[in-house]
């Protein structure tokens, strides 16, 4: 018996393996390295040399840095609800009963499919340029913007514009947590006379808080790791973040410094501070769901 | 997103040296020799061609090609070397050979029998650090002005002649703003090698002996001051309309009427608009004294580790001597940097108005200035980058230069 139980041990690990490789040598190994790393002096040439807190201590004093910080909050304050309540109202009404709806639900999807990809972004610049189809729409109801790419007040909201368009992710995950709803607690409802309005605040809502916690943890995590979009839109003269520093999201400053400037043990010691940033936001987010997020059958 | 993690742990993986592998050798008594250049499809095929002829020539060595355009060919450049993985023999910036030379990754050629008896006289010399040759340049380009004559004779203004002084220029570009189409210049105070010629045409320079900034926060806040002043008072195109076309420069879409560049843009641009541009003199404060140089438009350099330095030596002898491959590139490298290249080399179109404007201005050149100090090319970004947000109005003057310093200092010491 023990025997078998072992060589099921051994085959289960054997069969492991090429993840576990890829796990231990593409992921927990370059981590520990950067870890190490983010304590010394390092460009890729010489040795790196031990400076124990010092990168951590220089972020503080680099207006770069702090303005890529005041960046990508921004970024991801107004990216990730913009792109839940889309989804979320889209997810809603491809719930309805309708004919049709499963051609719907495959082309409100669709944009994400093509994901944070370069050719996208590259699109994204030629119909926010001068002139272009969002400046002459604009123009036309008396909203003269000019192109939003080299306007440092309007490049951020064009780039949170294309996170929100790709909602399709988070929607899908909101519509299979909707159809999960038992429809008795909406008959129930009705037969106690609540409206539509109240039927969502007192039933969907509640009932959807768990798919929505999911959903704003992912979108919240992504939202703080956004390069590609910003990275092909706004690299410019001077290296990434372009126009006048208004994109110099937090990833593109880490490669900037990184790969630019060849500072790896700086870009190692941002990239550990994101994470324990993201962590720690993670962490009061887990926090307060206890409030607000409700499992059913649980207690209230 | 999550590609670029990907991209970030690989390369940590690289740079930690786990996958640094050795060199290869076939057996037989054949050499086999990595290059690297950076450059786009046109020049692979040129240079495969003449990687062809110097195989032909020289039957015993193997040359293993490979490019990528020249973001990824620096970024991919330091994490080979930093694995101890740098191709044999490597195309070789200006702006980078004393930050590589300096990390002892570049072979001394003179240690080699490299053969740099043709070069002009321009160009003896200018591979040097420290009395070591680390790179052998293969071709030359010098700062000029980029105008297009119909815009100019649009606002009623003459072409500009050599001698034009800052002044006239200045004047120039306001009667084109008010009476022309088109702006008419973009802020080349943003951009730091018309600092640099400034600088020079004053007797000064952009970095001193020891590798410091050469010029003081007043000069540059002079500079900038100027630069900001012409943005607001229309002589010079407004950045955000820069940042829209970029990468394409605003003269070749017809927003501007002059602009001031490296010559070896010239048959860039011509390939990119259908307006007849020409190529003309940059301005002085002082007749005579253009502050101009020629500056290796790339150059050839050998690792420090290679197992054959003098096959190495062999293939760049070949590669800036050979009149055929002079014949093969034109001006694909610049203006061919020996003399039997530049007499080999057949100019036509672009090329030869580059190559006329060169030798028209080749009695006004001084001495190219040494190889830039490590961190030049950080510097050189900052500078752009920083007078990119006074031209948007985000930094007010003084506070940019301070910027600038604080971030210049901090990469030249580094």
């Amino acid at each position: 018996m023990t025997r078998t139980r072992h060589g099921d041990a051994g085959a289960g690990l054997l069969f492991l393996t090429p993840w576990l490789l890829g796990m231990l040598l593409l992921t927990i190994g370059p981590m520990l390295a950067s870890l190490y790393l983010s304590f010394t002096d390092y460009n890729l040439f010489d040795a790196p040399e031990w400076i124990g807190l010092e990168n951590y201590r220089r972020m503080f004093d680099d207006p770069r840095y702090l303005q890529s910080v005041r960046v990508t909050g921004g970024y991801v304050a107004l990216a990730v609800p913009l792109k839940m309540l889309a989804a979320l109202g889209v997810a809603l009404l491809l719930n309805q009963p309708r004919r049709g709806q499963g051609l719907y639900r495959s082309a409100f999807y669709a944009p994400s499919l093509i994901g944070a990809s370069v050719s996208l972004s590259l699109v994204w610049k030629s119909i926010f340029s001068d002139g272009a189809i969002v400046d002459r729409g604009l123009g036309a109801i008396g909203l003269h913007t000019g192109g939003w790419v080299g306007r440092p007040q309007w490049s951020l909201p064009m780039l949170v514009l294309l996170a929100a368009w790709q909602f399709g992710g988070p929607m899908v995950i909101f519509l299979a947590g909707l159809k999960q709803i038992p429809a008795e607690l909406y008959e129930a409802a009705a037969v106690d006379g609540a409206g539509p309005w109240r039927r969502f605040r007192a039933v969907t809502l509640p009932m959807l808080s768990p798919v929505i916690f999911f959903n704003l943890l992912l979108e919240i995590i992504g939202a703080f790791q956004v390069f590609t979009s910003a990275f092909v839109i706004a690299t410019g003269v001077g290296g990434g973040g372009g126009p006048a520093g208004s994109t110099l999201v937090y990833t593109v400053y880490l490669y900037d410094k990184g790969f630019s400037d060849f500072r790896m043990g700086y870009a190692s010691a941002m990239a550990w501070m994101l994470v324990l940033g993201v962590g720690l936001i993670t962490a009061l987010l887990f926090r307060t769901s206890r409030v607000w997020v409700h499992y059913a059958g649980e207690k209230p | 997103m999550r590609r670029f993690g990907t991209a970030l742990a690989a390369a940590i993986l690289l740079a930690a040296g786990l996958t640094a592998c050795g060199g290869d050798d076939d057996a037989g008594g054949t050499v086999t020799l990595r290059f690297s250049w950076w450059g786009n499809a046109d020049r692979a095929a040129l240079m495969q061609q003449s990687i062809d002829l110097f195989q032909a020539a020289n039957p015993t060595i193997k040359v293993t090609p490979s490019f990528q355009e020249f973001e990824a060919y620096w970024q991919k450049m330091a994490t080979e070397t930093a694995g101890g993985n740098a191709p044999d023999v490597l195309q070789m910036d200006f702006a980078y050979l004393r930050e590589y030379a300096d990390r002892n990754v570049l072979l001394d050629l003179k240690k080699t029998d490299v053969n740099v008896g043709d070069l002009i006289p321009a160009f003896q010399g200018v591979g040097e650090v420290d009395g070591a040759l680390y790179g052998v340049p293969t071709g030359g380009n010098t700062w000029c002005m980029f105008y297009n004559p119909a815009l100019l004779k649009d606002a009623g203004v003459e072409e500009p002649k050599d001698g034009i002084t800052w002044d006239q220029y200045h004047a120039l570009l306001d009667t084109v703003s008010k009476k022309g189409k088109t702006y008419g210049g973009s802020n080349y105070r943003s951009v730091i090698y018309s600092f640099e010629s400034w600088l020079l045409q004053q007797g000064g320079r952009l970095y001193t002996e020891d590798g410091t900034l050469g010029f003081t926060r007043d000069q540059l806040i002079a500079y900038w001051t100027v630069g900001k002043q012409y943005i607001d008072d229309g002589r010079f195109i407004p950045a955000e309309k820069v940042a829209q076309i970029e990468p394409a420069s605003p003269i070749v879409k017809d927003l501007i009427a002059t602009e001031f560049r490296w010559d070896n843009f010239f048959a860039r641009y011509a390939g990119e608009t259908d307006a007849e541009l020409k190529i003309g003199p940059v301005p002085v404060i002082t007749p005579g004294a253009t502050g101009q140089y020629l500056k290796p438009a790339m150059l050839l350099s050998a690792s420090a580790r290679t197992d054959h330095p003098e096959e190495s030596a062999k293939l760049i002898s070949f590669l800036i001597n050979d009149p055929q491959v002079g014949r093969i590139f034109g001006s694909n490298r610049g203006i061919p940097a020996t003399n039997a290249q530049r007499k080999a080399a057949v100019l036509e179109g672009p090329a030869a108005a580059i190559a006329a404007y060169e030798e028209a201005i080749a009695p006004l050149l001084q001495q190219a200035p040494p190889a830039p100090p490590k961190g030049a090319g950080t510097v050189e970004a900052a500078f752009l980058r920083i007078a990119d947000e006074i031209s948007y109005g985000r930094s007010a003057v003084p506070d940019a230069v301070d910027a600038f310093f604080a971030e210049a200092e901090d990469a030249l010491a580094g």
